[in-house]
């Protein structure tokens, strides 16, 4: 099986930041792979550990994104192509563009995602990315099996969850319930610093300007309004509890 | 004249709250603007549930009916929408952010060359599209905007209220031809595994008891059932809860699992991680019950109970029984 998965390189959402002017300004630059993606990484190399095959990885960004790229081959990709770009402006349809040029002349079984990024929480990316390369898709993939040359998917629907046949080539996106991604040995980065990373430009993959115009864009961030401050209710239990539903039919009245 | 349209999935035999929701809010925008508000259903007998979009001032109604889309599977669903799509003509199409509409918007975008705003709290329609997105596990929001039309647009469960028109309409239905052959499905649905049956829906519920860490054991859940049980209310987890096994998967609340907005939350032993707080913020009333005084659930908790939920649950279950008894 020849799998390949599209991964993002994003900043740690926990990290302590400010908004300034309407911009994110992070304390400190830490960025990470987005969570998602390195579900479908572990998802993946689970997959080739069982049944055989490669796992190869894509990441699009500047020069620093190697460091994401260098995480997924330690964690057991045996290779990697780096889309040297700026994406700073970009919306899920440029990404996917860019990735749907990728991957029009090459060959995998399946590819992955994640189901969304931890910076923006779109989740488009995969599924127009099936769309514009023509394959079916399963998204917000929890559970993986390889059973007769095909994926047998079991993602997280509305009413449950819903097991999927899917024939190969198809795309998976997935989800981080689906698995506790690997921490790299001290051996999987030794490794990695020797594994190949093919690097690419835009220009390479055929793509003008014209084709990576944004079809959304971010006007401005802004802080989500608190709450209105709560009230800690101490004492002894029963009279807590009285208090508390007291409370919930005489001044909330939702009871 | 312009179109709004809003996709309406049915779930138990009626349109989703969710869907009315967003239904709601495109009204206004359709009057204020003069344009036409449709609607939209995909179900083998779709005509079923025109009746119930008569108070809601739709004007036209789309139904597409056929056997596969009994159940949620994306290439029929997909289709569906896009012949709806190109029959309508609509400026913007609004949907609810289900997971099955999740599992399709960024597909039917790519496919219909239209700008999408997944997820959004708020949106309005002027000289672009504009919308609010909660974004970095609802701790930012971002205001959004598209530069293209035609544009679909994911709307939280919440964020608006589902109200009836002043005066119901008789609105044309329209039964849009769809032809879809199974044989090649490249996808295909084996089975959908339900959690536990009977429960009442997370994403439609007005009161939720949600369970975390601390409720860590069967007596623990059965304490948060019975309270469930109690106020009619549906039960969901914390990713914590559902990786002790002790609740289902399809009960996650936070950024990975279902967003929900209900009158009143009741969060047991959930100590508040922000994956788990993106998912519930925008609960009209929360109460939460935890021994950790300092569990950052209280900083958004209307009430808190620093407490040990084995002990405070008991008492809570007989209090509400007292006052049910007395009404």
């Amino acid at each position: 099986m020849k799998l390949c998965v599209c991964i993002k390189q994003v900043p740690d959402i926990q990290a302590p930041f400010r908004i300034v002017d309407g911009r994110l300004q992070f304390d400190v630059e830490r960025h990470v792979l987005n969570a998602y993606d390195a579900s479908a990484v572990e998802g993946a190399l689970q997959l080739v550990e069982q049944h055989g095959g490669t796992v190869e990885v894509v990441a699009i960004g500047p020069a620093s994104v190697s460091e994401t790229i260098r995480k997924a081959l330690a964690m057991g990709a045996e290779r990697a192509y780096h889309i040297e770009a700026d994406p700073s402006g970009w919306d899920s349809a440029t990404v996917a563009t860019v990735l749907a040029a990728f991957f029009r002349d090459r060959s995998y079984d399946a590819i992955f995602t994640g189901k969304q990024a931890q910076d923006t929480d779109a989740g488009l990316t995969g599924t127009m990315l099936a769309e514009r390369l023509g394959l079916p898709y399963v998204s917000n993939a929890v559970g993986l099996a390889y059973e007769d040359g095909r994926l047998i998917v079991t993602r997280q629907g509305d009413a449950g969850r819903e097991i999927i046949e899917l024939t190969l080539p198809g795309l998976v996106t997935i989800s981080n319930d689906m698995n506790d991604p690997r921490i790299p040995s001290i051996r999987g980065i030794m490794q990695a610093r020797r594994k190949p990373v093919e690097q690419l430009t835009l220009s390479d993959l055929g793509l003008s300007d014209d084709a990576l115009r944004p079809q959304t864009r971010v006007t401005g961030y802004r802080p989500v309004p608190p709450r209105a401050p709560g009230r800690k209710l101490e004492g002894e239990p029963a009279e807590v509890v009285r208090e508390l539903v007291r409370l919930l039919r005489e001044e909330a009245r939702v009871l | 004249m312009s179109t709004y349209l809003c996709y309406i999935p049915v779930q138990q035999e009626r349109p989703t709250r969710a869907a009315l929701e967003v239904l709601t809010h495109l009204r206004a925008l359709a009057h204020r603007d003069g344009a036409q508000l449709a609607a939209c259903v995909l179900h083998p007998e779709a005509d079923r549930f025109v009746e119930a979009l008569k108070p809601y001032g739709v004007n036209r109604v789309y139904l597409v009916k056929h056997p596969v889309l009994a159940r949620h599977l994306n290439a029929p669903v997909l289709a569906a929408l896009e012949a709806v799509f190109r029959a309508a003509q609509p400026a913007l199409m609004a949907l609810p952010s289900t997971e099955a509409v999740k599992d399709v918007l960024g597909a039917l975008a790519a496919r219909v060359g239209a700008a999408a705003l997944p997820d959004v709290s708020a949106f309005d329609i002027g000289t672009s599209v504009t919308a609010t997105r909660p974004v970095m596990a609802a701790r930012v929001l971002a205001d959004t905007e598209t530069t293209v039309r035609p544009v679909l647009v994911s709307v939280r469960a919440g964020s608006y209220e589902a109200r009836p028109a002043e005066s119901p309409t008789e609105p044309d239905v329209v039964e849009v031809p769809f032809d879809f052959d199974t044989a090649t499905l490249r996808a295909t649905l084996r089975e959908v595994v339900t959690g536990a049956t009977g429960q009442v829906d997370l994403s439609e519920a007005d009161i939720i008891v949600a369970a975390g860490r601390g409720v860590r054991d069967e007596a623990g859940k059965q304490l948060v059932e019975a309270l469930a049980r109690e106020l009619g209310a549906a039960i969901g987890a914390s990713r914590a809860a559902i990786e002790a096994g002790l609740f289902p998967a399809s009960l996650q609340i936070g950024q990975t699992g279902k967003v929900v907005s209900p009158t009143l939350y009741i969060a047991v032993g959930i100590s508040g991680a922000i994956q788990h707080i993106a998912g519930m913020a925008g609960s009209k009333v929360i109460v939460a019950i935890n021994r950790d005084p300092d569990a950052p659930i209280f900083n958004i908790a209307t009430y808190g109970i620093v407490g040990d939920l084995y002990q405070i649950l008991p008492l809570l279950l007989e209090e509400i029984r007292r006052i049910k008894a007395e009404s």
